[in-house]
């Protein structure tokens, strides 16, 4: 099959996870404690607004009008006011959802970059079953939760040695307002150093194990030794032939990767009080600010299927024979 | 000067249970222009020697000995130049195409690896060259640009021989070139090899089980049983006054690809395993000539006919014993008495 | 097609759930008996057998009771008191025992992971079987359904599932099966597409099976060591899950886990003055996870070398 009619088919799909998803949240909210027009408009405004509201998302028409009145408005990026701020909720996550991708972003290159570098490194030094960074700190990473890392970082390096802060994305009084100037400054570096790492350690475990034991899977395959037989020098043994085709088993798992990837900032920001939307999202929940908890969780959602897009046709460019299902 | 000159040959593998003697002191030579064989049972240890020619070994093996290629000795080369010599001088038709092949680049891509590795041309000339190729195999030029997984077997079996051909190697080593084809197309396959040692006057080193094969491509054969040479001969000789009683088994136990009708009877047991050192000869235990002698003392090498060797105690006897091994019931008397 | 019941010479229905339990004990002995051929595997089966015993006799094993109160022989209540000989993991701000807490945590941590784990893969089995099976638009469908699955964000979605549908157990384990199934739908269906290709398939269809005792009688018990070993990955992973769930605050306030008392132990703010507090019950999560990532290794390594996590 043509790799574009393979995108087309996987665009699909993905909207279609997006729809399946917008249904599962519409249904979810509609049976939250409370009636309806709770879940989508704050009892503390005033009635007018209250009414106003109320009429914009359709709260007082049958179900399907509604849900159907919900997809529209969430498609135009009208997601509500939010109850604790009083405000737009597309105004409160905008910042949020910035915050999120400065710290998911790098962390998720350089734990895939990493990652991959290592597991290649490990295998070809072949320093037996059960070496260091190869297997003992990946596996011993994969097997404890992103938030104890996180909390065992705050107590060594931020409350026992001090080298850094605990909390947030800069110190009180660091209020630069330009973009460039609010990520590009050694005070927003520091704070970004602890949750980065524990992030990126988290992140690079899994691609670290299937790239090194699909290594040594590759390593020993008739088409390695083939190349070697052509005489094409050893370099190129390696880079074309072993770890490109090692790749391969490292594009597969990235579904469960990037489910690694969000449940894992989630929790890491709650740690380290990063003002993302994961954060953004458990306080929402646990103050019934809906209308926030409800967006941060499609944004979330939608940031998600388009991830495993992306990985989906790197894996098809990478593997001819997976176009064919 | 020969070709390839192997001089007692011995690989070792480091095992968890211990040191297998994979090959154990082999010698022959391949000339240039000539077609050899190289048969046995799997096991026999034919493919160490195949991968042992282009230093393909893992690393767990050891090896010593010579082996030469136009008097340069492969096993000692610096790597830049055994990679020189690697498919410009040497190519290799590998066992089993179907993961010969890498399934992630374009089969065109493949051979034009080949072929810019070794000669300064423009990309475009190597692809043309690659073209030819396939045209010489019987392959549509077309296909170049498909991947691995979209060829049949046997369309796979040419592609890789095609690839082999790049070069216009002087040897080309085919090791079970026809395994896992079906017979139409094993048929096909060695033609094609046939046609081509005629047309390109390229050697062909073949390694194989298959007594059938080697029977009418190559002019002389060496056949080894359990890390070492049984008996080396030239193939007309050695058909027809075979000197070792394994040659005899082999030739009782396989069909011919062009199927002649011969009544099959396969040599009872299997090969020794190569971890326990034997003081005997390694073919004592299934052979139904055996003596005292053979089960004590490794045979050496004896010249039977002017330029023939066979290593077996029993030489003296073997127009007896050709006789008696013609008939079934030599055979199937000796895996009744093993039982 | 439908999937019809085998059709069984008579046979009461109890003697038949009966012989089909002995066969699943049996052959999870048998796969057991694999995993003790090495020495990572016995380490890994010790300790899990430790933690399940911990779950069993917890009411023997803790000192105190999980929300028992401590206090010093004067009694006043010990607080935040380090570890100690009579509070070996320390207390609490509230002066619970860490260590009381952790055995208690153990028995709800097992049987949160363990019931999701069966669910999950149980579902997950059964779509794969199917998928794989009956191939075309069955599998299409299915496998669609399974793509659709994994774009939805695990950890945010239990959060707004128990969010509006409460925080029991119960809950907890079904929102975990209702995403958990996936991933094991997707390993078990490409292990069906290479069985199905075996001539045993052909020959039971030949002899007019029908295909519902195809796909239970001739197929599912070659899958089985397959489900094995991903039910125990998924033990080591749903305990993951579960900390995850409860220590953002969605555990339920009436039982203890590991992830519960991490979440205390954040909430309180007391990380810094009591570290006890929060180190103990993180290196029991890693200890349960290593164990069943050393089963699983071993198991794998025998079983099916092409599907290893590490």
């Amino acid at each position: 099959m043509d790799l574009r009619i393979f995108i087309v088919k996987r665009l699909l799909l993905m909207l279609l996870t997006l729809l399946v998803l917008m249904t599962i949240t519409f249904i979810l909210f509609r049976i939250a404690p409370g009636d309806p027009v709770a879940s989508m408009v704050s009892a503390s405004l005033n009635p007018g607004a209250r009414e106003s509201l109320t009429r914009s998302f359709g709260l007082d028409k049958p179900m399907h009008i509604q849900y159907l009145l919900y997809l529209k408005n969430f498609l135009r990026g009208d997601m509500g006011q939010s109850f604790y701020y009083r405000l737009p909720v597309t105004q409160v996550l905008r910042p949020k959802l910035v915050n999120t991708l400065v710290l998911v972003g790098p962390a998720t290159l350089i734990a895939l970059i990493m990652g991959v570098l290592l597991g290649a490194l490990t295998a070809a030094r072949r320093a037996g079953k059960l070496d260091l960074f190869g297997t003992v700190i990946p596996l011993a990473i994969k097997a404890v939760p992103p938030f104890w890392t996180s909390m065992i970082a705050l107590l060594i390096f931020s409350y026992r040695l001090d080298w850094f802060p605990s909390a947030g994305l800069r110190s009180p009084g660091h209020a630069a307002d330009p973009i460039l100037e609010k990520l590009l400054n050694a005070d927003f570096f520091h704070h970004l150093a602890l949750p980065l790492t524990i992030l990126t350690l988290h992140f690079l475990a899994q691609p670290l194990l299937t790239m090194r034991n699909s290594m040594l899977d590759v390593q020993g395959e008739d088409f390695v030794e083939m190349a070697r037989a052509k005489g094409i020098g050893e370099r190129r043994v390696i880079y074309h032939h072993w770890i490109r085709n090692a790749l391969l088993p490292v594009a597969s798992i990235a579904p469960l990767m990037i489910g690694a990837i969000v449940g894992g900032q989630v929790l890491v920001e709650t740690v380290f009080s990063w003002p993302g939307l994961g954060r953004e999202m458990v306080s929402a929940i646990n103050g019934y600010d809906y209308p926030v908890a409800q967006a941060s969780f499609l944004i979330i959602g939608a940031v998600m299927i388009g991830m495993n897009l992306v990985a989906d046709i790197a894996y098809a460019v990478l593997d001819p024979r997976v176009r064919l299902e | 000067m020969a070709l390839l000159e192997i001089s007692n040959l011995q690989v070792r593998y480091k095992t968890k249970r211990g040191q297998v003697r994979a090959v154990d002191g082999i010698s022959f030579q391949v000339e240039e222009g000539q077609n050899v064989g190289l048969i046995g049972e799997s096991g026999c240890g034919k493919t160490t020697v195949v991968k042992s020619v282009l230093r393909l070994l893992p690393r767990t093996a050891e090896n010593e000995g010579i082996v030469s290629f136009e008097g340069r000795d492969l096993l000692t080369l610096e790597r830049s130049e055994l990679d020189k010599i690697r498919w410009k001088g040497i190519a290799l038709v590998p066992q089993s195409a179907m993961n010969a092949l890498n399934p992630v680049i374009r089969i065109g891509d493949q051979i034009v690896e080949a072929i810019q590795a070794h000669e300064p041309t423009t990309r475009k000339s190597a692809r043309e060259r690659a073209a030819e190729l396939f045209e010489l195999v019987g392959l549509d030029e077309q296909r170049l640009n498909e991947h691995p997984h979209q060829f049949s077997g046997g369309m796979k079996q040419r592609a890789v021989i095609a690839m082999a051909l790049a070069l216009d190697p002087k040897l080309v080593i085919a090791d079970e070139p026809t395994t896992g084809l079906d017979v139409l197309v094993q048929d096909q396959i060695l033609r094609q090899i046939e046609e081509i040692h005629r047309r390109l006057n390229v050697s062909v080193l073949f390694v194989t089980h298959d007594i059938g094969i080697v029977a009418e491509t190559c002019q002389r054969i060496a056949v080894m049983y359990a890390g070492k040479i049984a008996e080396y001969a030239d193939a007309r000789p050695l058909f027809e006054r075979p000197y070792h009683p394994y040659t005899l088994g082999l030739m009782k136990a396989y069909p011919s690809v062009r199927g002649s009708k011969r009544e099959l009877v396969s040599i009872p047991g299997s090969p020794p395993d190569l971890v326990v050192r034997f003081s005997g000869c390694g073919f004592a235990p299934r052979c139904p000539f055996a003596r005292d002698i053979c089960h004590q003392e490794a045979p050496e090498m004896v010249e039977t006919e002017s330029g023939n060797w066979a290593a077996c105690h029993r030489v003296g006897d073997m127009d007896q014993l050709r006789k008696e091994a013609g008939k079934a019931v030599t055979w199937t008397q000796m895996a009744a008495n093993q039982l | 097609m439908e999937v019809q019941p085998g059709h069984e010479r008579r046979r009461s229905p109890h003697h038949t759930l009966l012989r089909g339990l002995r066969s699943l004990f049996k052959a999870i002995s048998g796969q057991l008996n694999i995993v003790g051929t090495s020495r990572l595997g016995r380490l890994g089966l010790a300790g899990l057998v430790f933690f399940i015993a911990l779950g069993v006799f917890a009411a023997y094993l803790a000192p105190y009771g999980p929300y028992e109160h401590v206090v010093y022989p004067d009694g006043k209540p010990a607080t935040l008191e380090p570890p100690s000989r009579a509070h070996p993991a320390g207390t609490t701000l509230m002066s619970h025992d860490v260590l009381s807490q952790l055995i208690w945590g153990t028995r709800r941590t097992l049987v949160i992971a363990l019931a999701a784990s069966f669910s999950s893969i149980f579902i997950g089995t059964n779509i794969g079987l199917a998928a794989g099976y009956f191939g075309g638009r069955t599998d299409n469908i299915l496998m669609r359904i399974t793509d659709v699955a994994f774009g939805i964000p695990f950890l945010p979605f239990a959060m707004v599932a128990l969010m509006t549908l409460g925080t029991e157990d119960i809950i907890l384990i079904a929102v975990m099966t209702s995403v958990g199934w996936r991933t094991p739908a997707r390993i078990i269906r490409s292990q069906v597409l290479t069985l199905r290709e075996r001539p045993f398939v052909s020959v039971a269809e030949s002899l007019g099976a029908s295909s519902g005792r195809i796909l239970y009688r001739h197929i599912a018990p070659n899958i089985l060591p397959l489900a094995f070993i991903t039910t125990i990955l998924f033990v080591g992973e749903s305990a993951l899950v579960e900390a995850s769930v409860s220590f953002l605050g969605f555990g339920n306030p009436e039982s203890i886990s590991w992830g519960q008392m991490l979440f205390y132990c954040f909430a309180s703010q007391r990380m810094r003055v009591a570290w006890w507090w929060s180190v103990t019950p993180g290196l029991a999560i890693m200890l349960l996870v290593l164990s069943v990532f050393f089963v699983g290794r071993t198991y794998e390594e025998v079983v099916n070398p092409r599907l290893r996590e590490w």
